[in-house]
């Protein structure tokens, strides 16, 4: 049976991604949620903090140096090519990139590669099923890599219950963390505000999912902000053959609901029949 | 003096608040460091004067040195090098450029090539200042090149405002680096609250001194007040929710110069701190 | 000839595993013997590149044909590299299974073409 993995995306953060994630839960049926936005997970917050398991980490290993044995040589400081060696020898955690370079070179053995925790993986249970989410640790890279690991555990999880559906709220931007989110994915949903930023952003990030084979739709959020840029949006996805699949105009009681914690959809449910929200959905569960 | 926006998470109004500080400050300079997305030059209008690549190194191999004994592979990290039958394959979307296949050959068989993996846009803004920003090539990985290169090339000027990357993971760490003070955008709503967090908790590691902008103000609820208090954080200005303000962004137009008691909420920000 | 299975667990009777490089063990099936033995994946936690990683391990335990339900575009041209023969498996649940229907000849192959000009990929 192949898992229907449904992950939403935004060229950037703060278009309504979490809150269109969090308002489809609840009509899924069956369903894995998976929160890839590692840097700002904010799903539990809707459903509930009830971590059921936690999970450190690791995501690399990185340069471990013994003093006792440093003669301070700086041959490592030379051959670093990520700043993550001082000229006086001390390692810089957050730059090390975990290349083993300094380990190799070092004359004394002086610098061993130590396994690095950079975040956790927590597994949750909420009303409308399990949910997997991360927290990287601040400052820390290989996000990408936290990802995987999410994507990975909420797999599992379905297989194992014999789930149909994953919703994964994927991370924003165009980097690794967002390629491992639509890596294998089934169907992608872009978000997009209508602001000349939100195009720019909108083109960008529509340019990466294309190169996966994926069904996309276009969710254009706060529609009626304006009207004009609304329009250019349109005018893009008619000519990039992109289905827009739905339309939210404004409207101040998403961020009551946000709020006081509750899912939008629930807190509005005659706003969202009336905007097609359940055809939307029949969609993606196709 | 270098001064980084950021926010926990994107949306907040960021770069709003990075182009309307460096749009009223004479002499500054921004730079987008916000690579993957970069929206900065959008509202700033820069006339762009040069456009630099910004490239990373790739190992190739001699044929004619390498016999095919592994070593590359077994040390990379990364497989970005691989060692087959008869030649040796290289990915080289997922190298690091850490030079270690070049140290380990024992054939001297490895060199490097350069690729593009994005460019640094460079221009006059609309408002009488500089500005640079970075623009990461789709289907590449990371940017903290790009970033690291902005930094440096911004190194000697006088003023310098960061709008950041979004969130809290090695982007975001290239681009405050060495920074004096950092505005955090936050807006008054349980996502903004619970993000924000990961932010200050990166800059307490990092030994930074920061503010808080709260952005939408009346939009949501208290907790962010109660959070700034309890954790003694300095609010250094708020700018109410306002749908003027919507429109303005969707334009691409800065509030400061469209609406006056915008300014003067932009001058008290920057009077706080440069 | 040694055939390899992408396998969640040990033996003929285990799980099939949908991911090659990742995968968990792969049953590497002798067919001049008729015996199977199970190998750990090294590369399954791998930061990047578990397909060329893995291919190798393969390579060294001596693989001639792989069976997976999907290959990456690193992996494919790993296996090109190292000359192993790659079947697309699908709706199989066991290791057994996978054999039986590659020896059925019912198998779709994976690479047939030889040729490989894919952006970003520099040869030596």
């Amino acid at each position: 049976m192949k898992i229907n993995e449904i992950v939403v995306i935004s060229g950037k953060g703060g278009t309504g991604k979490t809150t269109l994630v969090a308002s489809l839960v609840p009509f899924l049926g069956k369903t894995v949620i998976a929160d890839c936005d590692v840097d700002a997970p904010d799903l539990n917050i809707l459903f509930g903090n009830t971590v059921k398991a936690e999970d450190e980490f690791i995501g690399l290993q990185r340069a471990d140096l013994n003093k006792d044995i440093c003669t301070n040589c700086g041959l490592c400081y030379e051959k670093c090519k990520f700043n993550a060696i001082t000229k006086d020898i001390e390692i810089s955690k957050s730059k090390c990139e975990g290349c083993g370079v300094c380990e190799f070179i070092c004359p004394v053995n002086a610098i061993t590669m130590k396994d690095s925790v950079v975040g956790k993986v927590f597994i949750s249970d909420t009303k409308y099923g399990e949910m997997v989410h991360a927290r990287l640790i601040p400052g820390e890279e290989t996000s990408g890599k936290l990802v995987t690991e999410v994507r990975k555990r909420s797999k599992e999880l379905a297989n194992d219950k014999n789930i149909n559906n994953i919703i994964i709220d994927g991370s924003p931007g165009i980097a690794c963390n967002v390629i491992a989110s639509i890596t294998g994915v089934s169907k992608a949903v872009i978000v997009v505000e209508p602001t000349l930023s939100g195009l720019h952003d909108l083109e960008k990030v529509y340019k990466l999912a294309d190169k996966f084979n994926l069904k996309i739709y276009v969710v254009i959020n706060k529609y009626d902000l304006s009207k004009e840029q609304a329009e250019k949006i349109e005018e893009y996805c008619e000519k990039e053959n992109l289905e827009i699949a739905l339309k939210i105009p404004f409207n101040r009681k998403m961020v009551e609901a946000i709020t006081k914690k509750e899912i939008p959809s629930l807190y509005e449910k005659d706003f969202f029949e009336k905007i097609g929200f359940n055809e939307f959905v029949q969609k993606l569960i196709k | 003096m270098r001064i980084a926006v950021l926010s926990g998470k994107g949306g907040t109004g960021k770069t709003t608040i990075a182009t309307n500080l460096a749009a009223n400050k004479k002499n500054s300079i921004l730079i987008d460091t916000d690579v993957e997305e970069p929206n900065s030059h959008i509202f700033m209008k820069p006339n762009i004067e040069e456009n630099i690549a910004v490239k990373v190194n790739y190992p190739v191999v001699d044929t004619d040195k390498c016999t095919l004994c592994g070593k590359c592979g077994t040390f990379c990290r990364y497989n970005a090098i691989l060692p087959a039958k008869n030649n040796v394959l290289v990915f080289e979307e997922i190298c690091h450029d850490c030079g270690g296949c070049e140290l380990v050959c024992p054939t001297g068989a490895i060199s490097y090539k350069q690729r593009e993996i994005g460019k640094i846009h460079c221009g006059k803004t609309k408002y009488d200042i500089n500005m640079k920003y970075g623009d990461l090539n789709v289907g590449e990985v990371s940017g903290v090149r790009i970033i690291e290169k902005l930094k440096d090339m911004t190194k000697n000027e006088e003023v310098v405002f960061i709008d950041s990357p979004p969130g809290t993971s090695c982007a975001t760490v290239a681009a405050i680096e060495d920074i004096d003070f950092a505005v955090i955008v936050t807006e008054p709503t349980p996502f903004g609250v619970s993000d924000m967090k990961m932010v200050v908790e990166m800059l307490r590691r990092m030994n930074i001194k920061f503010g808080v902008v709260i952005n939408k103000a009346g939009l949501g609820d208290d907790e962010i007040y109660d959070y700034c208090k309890s954790e003694n954080i300095d609010i250094l200005e708020e700018i109410p929710f306002d749908e003027k303000i919507a429109k303005l962004y969707a334009s691409g137009d800065l509030l400061s110069y469209e609406i006056e008691s915008y300014k003067e909420k932009i001058m008290t920000i920057l009077s706080k701190i440069a | 000839m040694k055939i390899a299975v992408c396998a969640k667990n040990e033996g003929l009777k285990s799980e099939v595993d949908n991911r090659f490089g990742r995968a968990e063990n792969y049953v590497i099936y002798d067919t001049e013997e008729g015996n199977a033995v199970t190998i750990e994946n090294s590369a399954k936690n791998e930061p990047s590149g578990a397909g060329g990683s893995a291919t190798r391990l393969l390579s060294e335990n001596k693989v001639e044909v792989v069976l997976a339900p999907e290959l990456g575009p690193k992996a494919v041209d790993a296996i090109r590299a190292f000359g192993i023969e790659a079947y697309r498996f699908n709706d199989v649940k066991t290791v057994e299974d996978a054999i039986n229907k590659y020896k059925d000849g019912s198998l779709e192959k994976f690479i047939t073409s030889t040729t490989n000009s894919k952006h970003g990929l520099h040869r030596a």
